[in-house]
């Protein structure tokens, strides 16, 4: 493929009506695999971003992302200097190595049913009223209690979680130093949930995901109270907004192609994970993810250096024409190639069975008790549709379907 | 019994490799390499790399 730089597109990621899901990347993509971008390469297209997402040379690049915004001490800059996220080598296999047991998918299956119970729980709240703020009366507090089942925390106590979670999220806006004076309090408050979590578990050990944490031993080596406690808060910090977001992009995507709703709501147990997996490839609430690149290495006709920023686009790579047909719609029954949603390597999200599991459950149990849903006109409001993105809040109409088709549990 | 990777699913993550990287590892391509033996004291992580692989490729064959 002989390119000459210029007819390497270029994309302004900071321009305030820059959009992922937009006919600019989208054209971008299909006119070469990468972009100039005014803070770093864009990698666009599948087969790239699948390759390049991997790659040794590279590692995870937000690790200075408190310093680039000028935050340069304090409890969540310790917090972030120390988490999975941007540790590297070793260090970061040998924390991986001693936590993923706890996330087996055997072990998160067997909450599938709780999961299903909780979707549930939530819809009989509002099924009679014909419409629903979807982020309150559902995706957040949905988001919210799975946490609180995984960590077992008292569900009741889910508002201050949410809470504390949302505050935390902030660190990753680009206002972070504005409001590191409440996101460190945040911490610190999520810090003694994670303290008492622990400190209960190695006194009464029960048969649950923290135990798992506090009891992995490999080879005599096990998580120190710090790591624990680092670990903790990250699942919570990680998997909060996420989740919440990543639901109300779906809800988004489905009310497009109301056809396909109606099939999950036929076949649930059939389509859950194909719906999860469809709304995480043409609406992922990861928008990018960023790499360092560590080597110098050659790939196509790119010379990438040490220091050099790489963005891998999940939207456009996940919609990409050359291995997507009808690439930009949800299709529950095609035999799709995998999404990078979640990442890739060694970064691979480490939640990510917990994340579909829950999905899978609250997706299905939605189809088969709603239809016809809707946008309420003026009711929807988004965040930028960069970095991660989802509603801030999605007013939806729907009729109540008659019959409930199928248990999906 | 020997370890299997179904190489259609495969998709060169390299979890497993964190996981028992006695059996596992990525060459400098980034591309998965293995070995199909492993004594039956390494069990336990082999199943943690089977468990951990994002995709589900890897198997385990022959007599338990």
């Amino acid at each position: 493929m002989p390119t000459t730089t210029d007819t390497v597109p270029y994309l302004d990621i900071s321009a305030s009506d820059f959009a992922m899901a937009s006919e600019a990347v989208r054209d971008a993509r299909d006119a070469h695999w990468f972009a100039r971008t005014n803070y770093g390469i864009a990698v666009l297209s599948y087969e790239d971003v699948s390759t390049l997402m991997k790659s040794p040379r590279m590692i995870q690049g937000s690790a200075r992302w408190p310093q680039h915004h000028g935050v340069h001490d304090g409890l969540f800059h310790d917090w972030w200097a120390k988490n999975l996220l941007v540790l590297e080598g070793e260090d970061h296999h040998r924390i991986r190595r001693l936590a993923n047991p706890a996330f087996s998918p055997r072990k998160i299956k067997a909450l599938g049913g709780r999961f299903d119970e909780l979707a549930h729980e939530l819809i009989d709240q509002w099924i009679d009223n014909g419409e629903v703020e979807f982020v309150e009366g559902f995706a957040a507090p949905f988001a919210t209690r799975v946490l609180c089942i995984m960590l077992g925390i008292d569900e009741k106590e889910w508002p201050t979680i949410n809470r504390l979670a949302s505050t935390v999220g902030a660190a990753l806006g680009v206002n972070i130093k504005e409001e590191i004076g409440a996101i460190d309090a945040a911490l610190e408050e999520l810090h003694r949930y994670a303290d008492q979590l622990i400190s209960d578990r190695q006194q009464n050990p029960k048969d649950d995901f923290v135990t798992r944490l506090v009891d992995a031993n490999r080879d005599g080596d096990s998580l120190s109270d710090a790591q624990l406690q680092n670990l903790l808060v990250l699942l919570i910090f990680g998997g909060m907004d996420t989740t919440r977001n990543q639901l109300g992009l779906a809800i988004q995507s489905f009310i497009r192609q109301p056809h396909q709703w109606e099939l999950l709501a036929e076949r649930p147990q059939e389509l859950a994970a194909p719906a999860v997996e469809e709304s995480l490839r043409v609406n992922p609430t990861t928008r990018w993810v960023t790499r360092e690149v560590v080597e110098t290495f050659q790939h196509k006709d790119l010379t990438f250096c040490p220091g050099d920023t790489v963005h891998m686009f999940t939207y456009a790579s996940g919609t990409d024409p050359k291995v997507f047909t009808d690439p930009t719609r949800i299709n529950l029954e095609a035999d799709r190639k995998p999404h990078y949603a979640f990442g890739g390597g060694i970064h691979h999200c480490l939640g990510h069975f917990v994340a579909r599991s829950d999905m899978q459950a609250a997706l299905p149990a939605l189809a088969t008790r709603l239809t016809n849903l809707r946008i309420v006109a003026g009711g929807d409001e988004w965040m930028p549709d960069s970095g991660n993105t989802g509603p801030v809040r999605l007013n939806i109409a729907f009729d109540k379907r008659a019959t409930v088709t199928a248990n999906s549990g | 019994m020997k370890v299997w990777v179904d190489r259609n699913i495969c998709d060169n993550h390299g979890q497993c490799a964190i996981a028992a990287p006695e059996n596992f590892w990525l060459d400098a391509e980034g591309v998965l390499q293995y070995k199909e033996d492993f004594p039956d004291s390494d069990l336990e992580y082999i199943e943690d790399a089977m468990d951990v692989c994002p995709v589900q490729a890897i198997f385990l064959k022959g007599e338990q």
